[in-house]
């Protein structure tokens, strides 16, 4: 309902009440006095009805309404139920208490009214009225008896005289004589317009014969004031005639007396107010109805206005408080929008902004806090990823030294499920005790005396060795460890595996040594070598026999000795130190098959064989060095299989293709079906030195793999197992080599060129 | 409308009355006659006073007698057309000062020493014009007679005292067609 037909009914209704109040008004008017008002009585109550039906169904509407709405828990319909009740109460009770009192005040004066003193008083009062009248009527009849016998004394006819003496005598208005049947035979008196001597009738003659006389009272009726003149009382006389004649008849004397105006009043007024006594004493009972109902009506006009009035301000008092309640409960659930304000000039609207500003606030630090936490999400979020990129590995330990964050990095490096062990010691890690307690102790060395330069991290380079999973050994890592504290009492853990850089400076520093050894040893070894071939030179000739055997002998071994000596020197200064490749296109196949041409007795007694893929496009490499490979390799190979009666050798070469099937690599294979690599022996097999025979310098694989990396090709040393699956006992060795590097097609592969073949 | 009100009242204050019943009143001669001067009504009726009238009446309260008598006219289209409404008031009232009873006809007044005298003097009429000959030319014509003591005049508060008491509803009618 929009505020303006709101306002419409309550001013619509309180018109209709006020209408119904001044009519209840008018009506209690009514019961109290006569004419007007008593005359439109009814049609006055008629209204009041309607009046009180009407609100009572406005009542019972707007009661019922809000019982449902109490019914149904709608929000605000207690409060308004307690209010209107209260309101209710107030206005209902007062006048439930006057009415009450009223009522007993009504009936108990209306009784009051009726005092049987004042109707006994009324009633001597008219007794004494008819006392005092019949009086007068008797003493009349009793004159005018007697003035009638003493006129029948008279002669016939009666003079005139005779009668105005009587006539003044009785001092009566009139007196008249009447014939037989009742006509006037003479009158005297004073005859006033205002009444004419009544004829007797024929019964008032026959009763007068019989008693001689008759008066009454007449003309005393109550209705006019022209009464109290016109009363009067008559007297009727029989004249019994004297005379014996016939033809005589009888006579009749009538006198007319007036009564005092002063008696008649008092008498007519005696009468009047008994009268109304007692139709008011009749009436009674129908004037405490009337009073009874006008104050019921009453009674229920004015708590129906009291009821619709209550429920009206009610609601508008309610309404401002339902409003907040409604908010408050809104923003309990979340719902931050902007309030409702209640407009109006108490006190209770300046509630309801501040209210609404207090939410406003609550809505602005919201938003606030859910922007920060976006941010602070999406930083998070960063580093986290940064964390997981890591190659590092990060371990963050708690005050209590249980692992708190694991990044993947770190069980990447020690290739154990650490982050499973979130929340434990890292000691309770398989495999990981010794590495615990050493990095606990560099903890707390850092802790109490930290040394020189070292301010907040220490950094450390620990040796690992762990077990896989499946019960072998991994190989040994080395861990460059740095650990600082975090805030709250943390500890941070950041470790790189440096393996493999510390493999590479060994390598490099084995290089530098081989370089350095090759060229002091190098030197001294042509000037024996000289001098023993100048000493057979010169002695040879001058000795014989055994001596000469001898010479010649000894001169031998040192010449092959130094021989050997200088190969081993060669080679350790290419190792150290090989010579620029000098890339040229070249086919692998024929280079393959020139230096297969040294192992001609191999192949000829089967052990050997090759499986040369043809339309081999050309590779870049360096002739001599790419010969070395194959060479080593083969030599290899080779010795593998040379305990082995069934040994075989296979030289292969294959080209390798992409998913799409482009040429990505030329690949040679050296397979054999020798014992294989060891584990050991696989890892390390291309550092110097690293050998299963028994015999040689343990470079060879080296040398290939310097040789390979020039070159940019891929190394790959595996086992054959049978069938090709993992785990199942070794039946041989494969050695490939990926030449990813392409001559550009114009060029025409190198001519082979014939060098000396170094034997390995 | 007068029984309604009565009732409605009676009602609201609470006060239970018995639905009203007729005194036995009865008419001993009801005689309609169509003359030169036009359509002439003779009736007399029968009837006591009750105990509570007679006390009432003695008390000083004035008695009102009405005799009503509408002639319609039948019509088939519409309600009955009311040709003519004739009405006569007696008022019988008795003074304590005199003890006779006085009963006022029209601007007449008449002393009776006796009740019986008195009711007889109100209940009878002898050729009551009810209607003139041109009025009742044509047509089928019917008279609706009712002779009742009217306590409407009475004061109200005595209306409402009365309210509808049996005592008090004295009341007869009288259909009767014209031929």
């Amino acid at each position: 309902m929009t505020k303006a037909s709101r306002w419409a009914w309550i001013v619509s209704l309180v018109a209709v009440t006020g209408a119904g109040l001044v009519l209840v008004f008018l009506l209690s008017l009514a019961t109290n006095s006569r004419g007007l008002y008593e005359q439109h009585y009814v049609w006055l109550f008629w209204v009041n009805v309607v009046v009180a039906g009407l609100l009572l169904l406005v009542i019972g509407i707007a009661g019922v309404r809000l019982l449902v709405r109490v019914r149904r828990g709608k929000f605000g319909s207690r409060l308004l139920l307690r209010l209107a009740a209260v309101f209710a109460m107030v206005g209902v009770v007062p006048g439930l208490l006057i009415y009450t009192v009223s009522y007993q005040f009504v009936s108990r004066s209306i009784e009051t009214w009726f005092d049987v003193k004042v109707e006994g008083a009324l009633d001597a009062g008219l007794s004494l009225g008819r006392a005092t009248l019949d009086a007068q009527v008797n003493d009349l009849a009793t004159k005018t008896r007697l003035a009638a016998e003493r006129l029948s004394d008279t002669a016939n006819p009666v003079p005139t005289l005779a009668l105005e003496r009587l006539r003044e005598q009785l001092s009566a208005q009139e007196v008249t004589l009447l014939g037989a049947n009742g006509q006037v035979l003479l009158t005297v008196g004073r005859i006033t317009t205002a009444f004419s001597p009544d004829r007797p009738s024929t019964t008032q003659l026959r009763q007068v014969r019989s008693a001689r006389v008759m008066s009454q009272l007449e003309g005393l009726d109550e209705d006019s004031v022209a009464a109290s003149n016109a009363a009067r009382v008559r007297a009727l006389a029989y004249m019994p005639s004297n005379s014996f004649s016939l033809g005589a008849q009888d006579r009749f004397l009538m006198v007319t007396q007036m009564l005092p105006t002063s008696m008649v009043t008092n008498a007519l007024s005696v009468q009047a107010a008994y009268r109304e006594y007692q139709q008011r004493a009749l009436a009674r009972d129908g004037l405490r109805r009337m009073y009874i109902g006008t104050l019921t009506l009453t009674l229920v006009l004015a708590v129906f206005g009291a009821l619709l009035l209550a429920v009206t301000l009610g609601n508008q008092l309610a309404r401002p408080l339902l409003v907040l309640a409604e908010g408050v409960r809104q923003v309990a659930r979340g719902d931050l929008t902007r309030k409702q304000v209640f407009a109006s000039r108490d006190e209770l609207s300046g509630l309801t902004r501040s209210f609404a500003d207090m939410t406003e606030q609550l809505s602005e630090a919201r938003s606030l806090v859910q922007r920060s936490l976006a941010q602070l999400e999406a930083a998070r979020t960063n580093l986290q990823t940064i964390l997981d990129n890591l190659t590092a590995g990060v371990i963050v330990f708690d005050r209590d030294g249980h692992i708190d964050t694991v990044n993947p990095g770190a069980t990447r490096i020690l290739r154990l499920p650490v982050s499973a062990y979130r929340g434990r010691l890292l000691s309770e890690v398989p495999g990981l005790q010794d590495f615990a307690a050493a990095v606990a102790q560099r903890f707390e060395l850092h802790r109490s005396s930290p040394e020189a330069g070292e301010r907040d991290h220490w950094q450390d380079a620990f040796d690992l060795q762990t077990t896989a999973a499946n019960g072998r050994e991994n190989d040994k890592i080395t861990l460059l460890v740095r650990g600082a504290s975090m805030p709250h009492a943390g500890q941070l853990m950041v470790f790189d595996d440096i393996t493999e850089v510390v493999s590479a400076q060994r390598a490099e520093a084995w290089s530098e040594v081989a370089r350095r050894l090759a060229h002091e040893i190098k030197n001294p070894l042509t000037p024996i070598q000289l001098s023993a071939e100048r000493l057979q030179h010169k002695l040879e000739s001058k000795l014989e026999g055994l001596d000469q055997a001898m010479l010649v002998r000894s001169v031998g071994t040192i010449v092959n000795q130094v021989q050997a000596m200088k190969t081993l020197v060669n080679e350790f200064r290419d190792y150290a130190r090989l010579p620029a490749a000098r890339p040229r296109a070249l086919d692998l196949n024929a280079l393959v098959s020139e230096v297969l041409t040294l192992y001609a007795t191999a192949q000829e007694s089967g052990r050997l064989s090759a499986e040369l893929t043809p339309e081999l496009p050309t590779i870049l490499g360096d002739t001599t060095q790419l010969r070395q490979v194959i060479h080593n390799l083969v030599q290899n190979a080779l010795d593998a299989v040379a305990e082995r009666p069934e040994g075989w050798v296979r030289l292969r070469t294959e080209i390798a293709r992409t998913d799409h099937g482009e040429i990505r690599a030329v690949r040679l294979q050296v397979l054999d079906n020798g014992p294989g690599f060891s584990e050991k022996v696989l890892k390390r097999a291309f550092e110097p030195y690293v050998t299963t025979k028994t015999k040689g310098t343990g470079l060879g694989l080296a040398v290939v793999k310097k040789i390979a990396d020039e070159h940019g090709a891929r190394i790959r040393l595996a086992n054959l197992t049978a069938g090709g699956v993992e785990g199942a006992p070794v039946t041989g060795a494969q050695v490939s080599l990926s030449f990813s590097k392409f001559a550009p097609a114009d060029s025409t592969p190198a001519v082979v060129a014939n060098t000396e073949a170094r034997a390995h | 409308m007068r029984v309604w009100t009565m009732l409605a009242l009676c009602l609201l204050m609470l006060v239970g009355s018995p639905v009203a019943r007729a005194e036995p009143i009865t008419l001993d001669s009801f005689e309609l006659a169509r003359t030169d001067e036009g359509l002439v009504l003779s009736f007399s009726a029968r009837f006591d006073l009750s105990r509570t009238v007679e006390d009432a009446l003695l008390k000083g309260v004035p008695l009102f007698f009405v005799a009503q008598a509408d002639v319609f006219r039948d019509r088939w289209y519409w309600r009955d057309k009311e040709v003519n409404s004739v009405t006569r008031t007696w008022r019988l009232a008795y003074q304590p000062l005199t003890r006779k009873y006085r009963v006022t006809f029209g601007g007449l007044s008449q002393h009776y020493d006796s009740l019986p005298e008195a009711l007889s003097a109100v209940s009878r009429t002898i050729n009551w014009k009810l209607a003139d000959p041109p009025m009742l030319d044509d047509g089928r014509h019917y008279v609706e007679f009712s002779y009742q003591l009217d306590t409407t005049q009475m004061p109200r508060p005595m209306q409402i005292g009365i309210g509808g008491q049996a005592d008090w509803a004295l009341r007869i009618e009288r259909v009767r067609r014209l031929n």
